[in-house]
């Protein structure tokens, strides 16, 4: 008997997680598989399979590849000036004095304005298109604030006699952060790494409301301007293929990154 | 040194909150000269504003409000029940949540052609309820959570609803909030979807009618842009308090 009512609230539990799946398989999971039947055939019309074409064609196109670059370059330059500057504030919030504490909006707020708001402020101050710094500036005005709330919060578990050991054996603020406090929250460091270079393929919105045009300076065209390109020319075959590109890409980096983490955890 | 400290952090956090402050300020200029003259053409002669705010709230309302309906049960079902699979599933969600819309807005756009919900308010909302946000993070803060109350709860009831309602909900209180906020913050913040799946003008958001900036005379854009910062700073105002408690994102493997 007891048996069987435990057996009736796991199928009840089960249950709970269907809208949700039911949302995600219709909206994206099966799109996804006619996403990867579109990468390797020719056109939505003949529909004859050229199984790689696709995939030589996008990975062999110029602006692809420029797209691409400026991406990755996007990842190696912002994501660690990010995480430095992340955890230098989030230290400063979490063992600074109160008046350091008040500022912490200052910080946060970044991340719920939309960028809409602040695009226009942006056009006005940089004038000249010349590079690229005011893209990589505006992501990093808009994505310290989530970086922040996580490393604080990590900061904020960690107990207060641990500090004060490390204090009374003689160690500085310097020592006593880099030795101690931010290697204990290594965990969540390496989260917000992963969560920055994930955000940073999402630099399309800042840059579009930033520009105002599908055509950007060559130094500012990412991957998401190549693939929003296709859409407007419905050239599904581009698109689907770039799509399946960057998703494996992504999905590489957040299993790697995972991987880091639960070595690191042992 | 402390004071050195207090210092460089108030600059910095000046150097930040600038941005805000400066669109606020432009707004109430009008070539070069303080003037209420931008907000007066945007609020009486600027007729699409209206209803695109009001889609941006309504869609950003509903969204966050059907998504919680659907992530709560769904979070509490990953914490509760037992299955091959589970584990897996999971990191399906996160990875899914890691996925750049750009990758995303194709299935989604499909997705929706196929049901016939492109040019419809639908087409917004629908995709972006079923969003994995929000199941990670709640499942993640369901783990820390006192389970004896929803045993307790079990010996009163039978309907699971009734259960997620009084054992679960007051419990992850926090984590709520802090979703709802980012939500809301993200459904406010929407550019792409808007231009791709509508065509037609009074279903789209007031972000479009700020990035279509060229179509208007320059004085009502600062005007709209500080009426569109409006609604996200007040949600910001009661609930960023809930920020650092409620997304417990660091462990996640």
């Amino acid at each position: 008997m007891k048996a069987k009512k435990h057996l009736k609230w796991n199928t009840k539990c089960k249950f709970c997680l269907l809208p949700s799946l039911i949302g995600t398989a219709i909206f994206f999971v099966i799109p996804y598989i006619r996403v990867l039947y579109y990468s390797v055939i020719d056109n939505q019309f003949r529909r004859n399979f050229v199984w790689l074409d696709n995939y030589i064609d996008t990975l062999t196109n110029e602006y692809f590849l420029l797209a691409l670059k400026n991406s990755l370059l996007l990842i190696v330059i912002c994501v660690p000036v990010l995480i430095i500057l992340a955890l230098v504030i989030s230290l400063a919030l979490s063992y600074g004095i109160k008046w350091i504490r008040k500022t912490r909006f200052a910080f946060v707020l970044p991340m719920v304005i939309p960028t809409a708001s602040v695009a226009l402020i942006w056009r006005s101050v940089f004038a000249e298109n010349t590079t690229v710094l005011p893209i990589y500036l505006l992501f990093i005005w808009k994505n310290i604030g989530i970086c922040i709330v996580l490393l604080t919060a990590a900061f904020t578990s960690i107990e207060k006699s641990i500090c004060e050991a490390a204090r009374l054996d003689g160690a500085n603020s310097l020592v006593l952060h880099t030795r101690i406090t931010v290697p204990m929250i290594a965990p969540t460091v390496f989260f917000t790494v992963l969560l920055s270079i994930v955000n940073s393929f999402r630099i399309f919105k800042e840059s579009y409301l930033y520009y105002g045009t599908n055509y950007p300076p060559d130094h500012s065209y990412t991957l998401q301007y190549y693939m929003n390109n296709n859409f407007l020319k419905l050239d599904y075959q581009s698109l689907a293929t770039s799509a399946v590109l960057t998703s494996i890409l992504v999905f590489g980096i957040v299993m790697v990154g995972m991987a880091i983490q639960r070595r690191y955890n042992r | 040194m402390k004071k050195l400290n207090a210092v460089i952090f108030t600059l910095l956090a000046a150097v930040f909150i600038l941005p805000v402050i400066a669109t606020v300020a432009l707004s109430f200029m009008v070539g070069g000269m303080p003037s209420m003259q931008g907000y007066a053409d945007l609020l009486f002669d600027c007729f699409v504003f209206y209803p695109q705010f009001w889609n941006s709230v309504i869609y950003a309302a509903v969204i966050t409000i059907v998504q919680l309906a659907v992530i709560i049960p769904c979070a509490f079902g990953f914490s509760q029940a037992q299955f091959k699979g589970k584990g897996a599933l999971f990191v399906s969600y996160i990875v899914l949540m890691m996925m750049p819309l750009q990758v995303t807005i194709l299935p989604n756009y499909i997705g929706l052609r196929d049901i016939g919900l492109i040019d419809t308010p639908l087409a917004i909302i629908l995709p972006a309820i079923f969003s994995p946000f929000g199941v990670v993070v709640m499942h993640q803060y369901m783990k820390n959570i006192d389970s004896s109350i929803i045993e307790a709860a079990r010996l009163e009831t039978n309907s699971v609803v009734r259960i997620i309602i009084t054992g679960v909900v007051p419990q992850i209180r926090v984590c709520i909030f802090a979703v709802v906020l980012f939500v809301f913050a993200d459904c406010w913040n929407m550019v792409e979807q808007p231009m791709l799946f509508l065509k037609d003008d009074s279903l789209k958001t007031l972000s479009v009618f700020i990035a279509n900036a060229g179509d208007f005379s320059g004085r009502v854009l600062f005007p709209a842009a500080v009426l569109f910062l409006i609604p996200v700073m007040i949600l910001y105002m009661f609930f960023n308090e809930y920020l650092e408690k409620g997304l417990t994102l660091g462990e996640l493997s």
